[in-house]
Order: C-alpha cells, then sequence, then structure tokens
C-alpha cells in the first residue's frame, strides 16, 4: 500500500492552503480581489483610464491562469494516486450470476446473519435486523446468547459468580468432558485473593480450603503449585518465582474463551463463529485462487463448453440419480478447518464414497472399494499383492473401515 | 488457532472497492470545484473584456462601470467561499476517509500470519464491513447504520453512496428519470469510457412517456434534442422510437408493446446499477456473498450433508449454512486427511489411526486416554462395541 499512500500524501500537500510550487487558489482569488478593489476605488475617484481596463483584463488572465494551472497540478495528482490505485489492485472481483438468490437461500442467508448478530453480542443490531427482515429468532436462541454474553462480560469483569453458576447447573457435561472450567474459576478467585492489597493470605487459603479442596483428586498438581506459591508472596516476588504463570493476566483472561467453548458445545453450537470461518477461508486466498483457475481454463479452452464456467467438475451419481458439482482444484485449509475425514485412494486418486468406501487390507493399508476389486480382477481373483507392501491377502478379508 | 501465513493477494482482491469508492469520490469533488472555477472566472473575464470594449469606444459610464465591478467582486468572493465550503466539507474529508483506508490496508498487509489477534480484529471489522455493504444493497439501511455506529467503522463503509443510489432508483421506480440523468450528466466521461448506453435508455424512456401521453409534437422536439445524438450507435432503436408515435399504447404488436410495458422501468434500475457499480469498481454480487459462496466451496463435502457424520463445529454442516452450501461445488482433496471423531484432531504419524474390529477408526491419542481411564478397555463411539486397546490394528494411510 506504500505506492497510493505516497500519491496521496502528495495530493494532500497539494490541496492543503498556501502549499505547493504554485500559489494556492485562495491566494490567486484574494489577489484579484485586491485588483478589482483598486479599479472600483479609482472609478470612485474618477481617476480611471481606458490603461484601467487594459491592466484590469490582463490580471484577470493572469489569475485565472494561476488557477487554472493549479488545477492541472491537483489533477495530475489524482491521475497519479489513480495510476497507483490501478498498480496495486490489478484484478477487478469477478462477476458471478446473482447468489444465493432462490428463496430458501435469502431466508438461510438472513437467519445466518441474524444469528450471527446474536452470537457476537451485537444485540441492537440484531434488532435492528430481525425487524427490517420481519423474520422470527426464538426467544430462547436469543436468551442463550444473551446468557452467553452476560456471563462473558461478567468474566471481563473479574466476576466469576455467574460462570460459576452456570458450570453447577452443568456440572455433569463439564466432569464428562473433564473439562477443568470449574476449577480454573475457582483458580482465578483464588489467585485475586491472594494478590490482593494489602496482603494477607487468610482469605485465599479459607478460599482454597472451601472450594478447591473437592478439586484435588483431578487437579492434584496444579493443587499443590497453588497453595505453594503463598511462600513466595507478595506479587513482585510471585513474578519472579517458579510460579510466574500465577501472576500472569492469562490466569483470568482465558476463562472468556474457556468458558464460551464449554457453553457453545452444551448447547451444540460450533466453537467458532461459523460466518468468521466461512468469510475467512474465502477472504483469505480461496476467490482468488478459483478465479485464476478459472482464468487458466479460458486460455486453455478446454474441454469445458462454456467459457465462464467455474473452475468445475460434475460427477454423475448413477444410482442417486443426480448431478453434483466438484471444484477442480484444491484449496488448503488450515488444520482447525477440517471437520471431516476425507479419504482419497492412492491408487485411483477418488475421494470415496458410499458406493465406494474405504477398504482395509489384512496389512493395514487402505484403498476404495473399486480399486481393490480391480485389483483382484487383474489377478484372476486370487490372492492380491498390497500395492504399498509384500503382504498378500483376499478381498474377502478386507475390511470396510469408517473414519 | 494455528499460524497460517496471510495471504495477501487473496485478501486485496476484496480490497479494491473499499479503496476506490473514497477515490471515486475525491474525483468528483475536483470536478465539482473545476465547474465553480470555469463558470465564475469565466464571467468575470467576460465582463473585464466588455468594460474595456466599451471604454475603448467610450461608451461606459462610471455608474454601470461600478455596478460590473462590484457585480465581480461579488463574484470572486462567492467562488472563494465556495471553494473553500468544498474543500472543508468535502475534499478533506475525502482524503481523510481514503488515508485511513488505504492505512487499515496497510496494516493487514505488515502482518504475517492469520493467527494473532492483530489479524482476528482485523477480520473482524471486515466481516462487519461485509456484513454492512450486503444490508445496504439488499435495502436494509437501518441495519447497515446500527451496525456501522455501534462497531464505530463509518468512514470504513460507503453508507453515503448506497443512500444517493437508494435516492435515485426510488425515483425511478416512481417513474421520474430526472435523478438517474443528474447523476448521468455529473459521471458524463466515465459513463463514456466504459461505453455506457444507460444515458440514451433514460431518454428513451422519457421519450416513451410523451408517447404514451399522445404528446406527438412533444415527443418529437425530445427526440430531436436527446435522441438524435446517439444516431451512430442507436439508430434501430431511434427509428423504432419514431415509429412508436404512430401506434398506441395498447398494442399487441412484440417490439412496441415492449417499449410501452412497465418493466422498462426496472430494466431502468438495474442498468443504474450496473452503471454506478461499475464506476466505483463495485462488484455484481455483495462481498459478503462472493467470501461466502468461495468458503463455502472450500469446506463443502459430502460428509457435511450426511447425518452420521455430522459435526457441529463444521460451518457447513450448520442447517441454514447448509441450505446456502446446496448452491456451491464440493470441495476438491486429493489427499487424505482423517479427523478423529473423538479429539478433533487429524491423525498423523505421530497419533496413529487404529481401527476397531467392527471397522470404525479413532485416533491413538484419544483412545489411549480412554484406556487409561477404563482399565485398558475402549468403547467405539459409534456403534457402543467394548474391546480391550491391544485388540485394536493400526491402519495406514498413505
Amino acid at each position: 500500500m506504500d505506492g497510493p499512500l505516497k500519491e496521496l500524501s502528495k495530493l494532500e500537500r497539494l490541496t492543503e492552503r498556501a502549499k505547493g510550487k504554485t500559489p494556492s487558489i485562495e491566494n490567486s482569488l484574494d489577489s484579484l480581489l485586491q485588483s478589482l478593489r483598486e479599479v472600483k476605488d479609482r472609478i470612485n475617484a474618477g481617476s480611471v483610464t481606458e490603461d484601467t481596463y487594459v491592466l484590469l483584463a490582463q490580471t484577470v488572465e493572469a489569475k485565472k491562469k494561476e488557477i487554472d494551472e493549479k488545477q492541472k497540478e491537483i489533477y495530475n495528482g489524482i491521475a497519479r494516486l489513480g495510476k497507483a490505485l490501478d498498480k496495486k489492485f490489478t484484478q477487478p472481483l469477478p462477476t458471478y450470476e446473482p447468489l444465493f438468490a432462490s428463496k430458501d437461500a435469502l431466508a438461510a442467508l438472513e437467519r445466518t446473519i441474524a444469528l450471527h448478530f446474536l452470537r457476537t453480542g451485537q444485540f441492537s443490531t440484531a434488532e435492528a435486523f430481525i425487524q427490517e427482515c420481519k423474520m422470527v429468532i426464538e426467544p430462547e436462541q436469543r436468551i442463550k446468547f444473551q446468557d452467553l454474553h452476560r456471563i462473558v462480560l461478567a468474566l471481563k469483569r473479574q466476576d466469576i459468580g455467574p460462570a460459576l453458576e452456570w458450570s453447577l447447573k452443568n456440572r455433569e457435561f463439564l466432569r464428562k468432558r473433564s473439562s477443568p472450567l470449574e476449577f480454573y474459576l475457582h483458580r482465578s478467585q483464588f489467585v485475586r485473593l491472594l494478590l490482593a492489597e494489602p496482603f494477607d493470605a487468610g482469605p485465599a487459603i479459607s478460599y482454597a480450603n472451601a472450594t478447591l479442596r473437592s478439586f484435588y483428586p483431578e487437579h492434584a498438581t496444579e493443587f499443590q503449585r497453588l497453595l505453594t506459591s503463598v511462600l513466595y508472596l507478595p506479587k513482585e516476588r510471585l513474578q519472579r518465582s517458579p510460579y510466574a504463570d500465577l501472576a500472569s493476566d492469562s490466569v483470568h483472561t482465558d476463562l472468556e474463551p474457556l468458558f464460551a467453548k464449554e457453553y457453545c458445545t452444551s448447547l451444540g453450537m460450533s466453537r467458532q463463529v461459523p460466518l468468521r470461518v466461512i468469510g475467512d477461508i474465502g477472504g483469505g486466498g480461496a476467490l482468488a485462487r478459483i478465479e485464476k483457475a478459472r482464468t487458466v481454463m479460458k486460455e486453455r479452452k478446454s474441454e469445458w463448453s462454456q467459457t465462464d464456467e467455474l473452475p468445475v467438475r460434475t460427477f454423475s451419481f448413477v444410482e442417486a440419480n443426480y448431478v453434483s458439482l466438484h471444484l477442480q482444484i484444491e484449496i488448503q485449509l488450515a488444520p482447525e478447518n477440517r471437520y471431516h475425514s476425507i479419504f482419497a485412494c492412492p491408487v485411483s486418486k477418488e475421494q470415496s464414497t458410499e458406493q465406494n468406501p474405504p477398504m482395509m487390507m489384512t496389512c493395514g493399508h487402505v484403498i476404495t472399494k473399486e480399486s481393490l476389486q480391480k485389483l483382484c480382477k487383474s489377478n484372476g481373483f486370487r490372492r492380491v499383492k498390497c500395492p504399498y507392501c509384500p503382504t498378500e491377502s483376499t478381498q474377502a478379508n478386507a475390511l470396510h473401515v469408517v473414519f | 488457532m494455528s499460524s497460517t501465513k496471510l495471504n495477501s493477494e487473496g485478501v486485496m482482491l476484496f480490497e479494491q472497492p473499499f479503496a476506490r469508492v473514497p477515490y471515486e469520490n475525491y474525483r468528483k469533488v475536483f470536478r465539482a470545484t473545476q465547474r465553480n472555477i470555469e463558470r465564475e472566472l469565466g464571467n468575470v473575464q467576460t465582463v473585464t473584456n466588455d468594460l474595456l470594449k466599451r471604454s475603448k469606444s467610450r461608451e461606459v459610464n462610471l455608474e454601470d462601470a461600478v455596478k460590473s465591478v462590484d457585480g465581480m467582486i461579488g463574484r470572486v468572493e462567492n467562488l472563494k467561499r465556495k471553494l473553500s465550503e468544498l474543500q472543508d466539507t468535502a475534499g478533506k474529508p475525502t482524503l481523510d476517509v481514503t488515508r485511513e483506508r488505504l492505512q487499515h490496508l496497510m496494516a493487514v498487509e505488515a502482518l504475517q500470519t492469520t493467527g494473532s489477534l492483530d489479524f482476528s480484529r482485523w477480520a473482524d471489522t471486515r466481516l462487519d464491513r461485509w456484513l454492512v455493504d450486503w444490508a445496504l444493497r439488499t435495502g436494509r439501511e437501518n441495519t447497515a447504520r446500527t451496525l456501522a455506529q455501534d462497531r464505530n467503522i463509518e468512514t470504513l463503509v460507503d453508507i453515503d453512496l448506497f443512500t444517493d443510489i437508494r435516492r435515485i432508483e426510488l425515483a425511478l421506480s416512481k417513474h421520474s428519470c430526472t435523478e438517474a440523468l443528474a447523476w448521468c450528466s455529473e459521471n458524463k466521461t466515465a459513463l463514456r469510457k466504459i461505453k455506457s448506453t444507460l444515458e440514451f435508455e433514460l431518454r428513451l424512456q422519457e421519450y416513451i412517456e410523451l408517447a404514451r401521453d399522445q404528446k406527438k409534437q412533444e415527443a418529437m422536439a425530445y427526440s430531436k434534442k436527446h435522441l438524435v445524438s446517439w444516431q451512430e450507435t442507436h439508430l434501430p432503436q431511434i427509428m423504432q422510437a419514431a415509429t412508436l408515435l404512430a401506434i398506441k399504447p395498447s398494442t399487441t404488436c412484440g417490439p412496441y408493446r415492449r417499449l410501452y410495458d412497465d418493466s422498462r422501468w426496472l430494466d431502468l434500475i438495474q442498468a443504474f446499477r450496473l452503471a454506478i457499480y461499475n464506476l466505483n469498481s463495485l462488484p455484481t454480487e455483495p462481498l459478503l456473498n462472493l467470501a461466502l459462496y468461495s468458503g463455502l466451496a472450500s469446506l463443502k463435502l459430502p460428509s457435511c450433508n450426511d447425518r452420521s457424520s455430522h459435526n457441529v463445529d463444521c460451518p457447513v454442516c450448520d442447517p441454514s449454512i447448509n441450505t446456502l452450501a446446496q448452491e456451491v461445488p464440493f470441495s476438491h482433496h486429493a489427499n487424505s486427511t482423517i479427523v478423529c471423531r473423538i479429539s478433533g484432531k487429524i491423525m498423523d504419524e505421530d497419533n496413529m489411526p487404529m481401527v476397531f474390529p467392527n471397522g470404525q477408526v479413532y485416533s491413538r491419542e484419544a483412545l489411549e486416554d480412554m484406556a487409561a481411564k477404563h482399565n485398558g478397555m475402549v468403547t467405539c463411539q459409534v456403534t457402543g462395541q467394548k474391546c480391550e486397546f491391544n485388540a485394536l490394528k493400526k491402519v495406514f494411510i498413505s
């Protein structure tokens, strides 16, 4: 963005008053006004001659020229900024047929956006939106998100009360997941009491006695660390001790994401904000990749009939009797965005399907059913050698695996 | 959070309109400035030359001369005031917005990875910007304003531009071309450059309305004044328009019925939209839709439509988003990725996939964890099959 910013700075300097190479338009106009007033005085004084008018005409001409030149300078500055932007943004956004325009898709998009506003705690925007779209969002959905934000806001204020109340209500769920949430909430409170001014370990120790004790079986080590840290007080000493991590803010701030994660899971919601996940992938290179592939295809004028078609390939499932579109190119995803297993057969390079599932041979190597069948066929339906190791096996011994 | 390298090119693909809109706005301010200067100074020039001429032929009396000079002083003072007003209320603020936006883009270019909190904040703002753009394009102005105010991003979104678009579209939907024509004349050069025929279509509509009212004389005069200048490119249409005068609005004859048809106004709205988007390098589709389309196509798998492999964390498995994904192609993968259905972790050599006797596969780490808690016994999450950890087999995925 350096290029455009440089040109912008130049343009700003040009348009600021009383700067730039040529006199500012304001100055030129001022001096023109002065000439005009002088002429007026002369007329009033009766000392006006033809020369006065000649001179005035010349002044007007000169000042107009001055102003025109200044305008030209600015015009050129604008053009240079435009060129710098052209250079920075070489590819225009693509043109697509209207997307998500069907009635169902539009309703789904509206609902997705409404839930996004609620989930991210933008309640006033959500209300404005729900009203404008005249849609219905179930009251329990709103309450769910309002609770989430009420509790997170309390955590931000260092008030663990509401979060603790929630985790007590959901103790069974948290225990099943062996979630440390409740323990960490108490830990945060313990550390807060410990580091409160003036220094007094009493309240912290009695708090630990009352609340943390019951967590000893699952969190023995951490429990011991917490109580030993008392020996390293006050805070300045603790920060230089092996227990420095307890003095850091993350003991308290990490509670927000941890709580949000548990809360969302308990209600069957995704751990990340879905619209952000999709948007970040689309706006982080996926669209650029798809467009690049489209350009290449257009250049090659390959087997696709329509040149403006997307880089997709059609698969016909004869049994299901429907046609589905697949992207032709692979868009790399971060590990955290891998939500389902994908099995691509190392022999045929095809993705497994319900009709063509992954099969594990006795040696543990996996190929798709069709590939295995082909191998058997070419071998006269006898034992087949695994393509990846010397082990021989039979089709009947292969196990249909599910990932 | 992972620390994926930031794909600057991919990010910037979406940002052209973000940088362009204020730039185009500034050009508009410049043109307004230029028009004022030409008009006022041109007039002053004429008056001075006139004074000079009259003084040469000794026709000027003092009283008239003072009046002329006063008039010029008034004009120049007026021009000075107008220019400073334009600079303060439009020029400077527009350049400020341009600067803010370029710096906003520079900030993200400086980030190396997408794992940082800084990027997360930037991406939050980006999504907010996309949502405002979407809301403005689909006529949810109140949502757009509330969101922009709430998130304090008013200078990062183009509410004014879209308010203008709505004003002109509303006029067109009320069968008035005046506002759209005014916009065309403001952007004459730019429209010519993109070879837009919007102005002709608008003029033709005004002519059709005269024909509809059977005002034949006026229609002919209008055609002479506004349509004929397009004859090089639009002769057939102009001739058809001439014939229209002989045909009543109740006609059933195809081409003429189409000219009289009210749906022509909808076409005009569409054409106007295309033109103004084009001039501001805005895409025809909302930015949000483009991002969703490509994002969904990267994620969508057949498993997302299968109840048995539903994953709450997968955005495409969300019921509403799944409906959107129906319009999008499936993603393509040349290599296997095996994700553990217990831990959500990707399996590899360090965390091998292990298979139950019934064929269900989970990650070694998750199963070891389970075995440690249950005396070496493991339970399949899907089928409930129980067996000893030792009975599991390693699976090799190449």
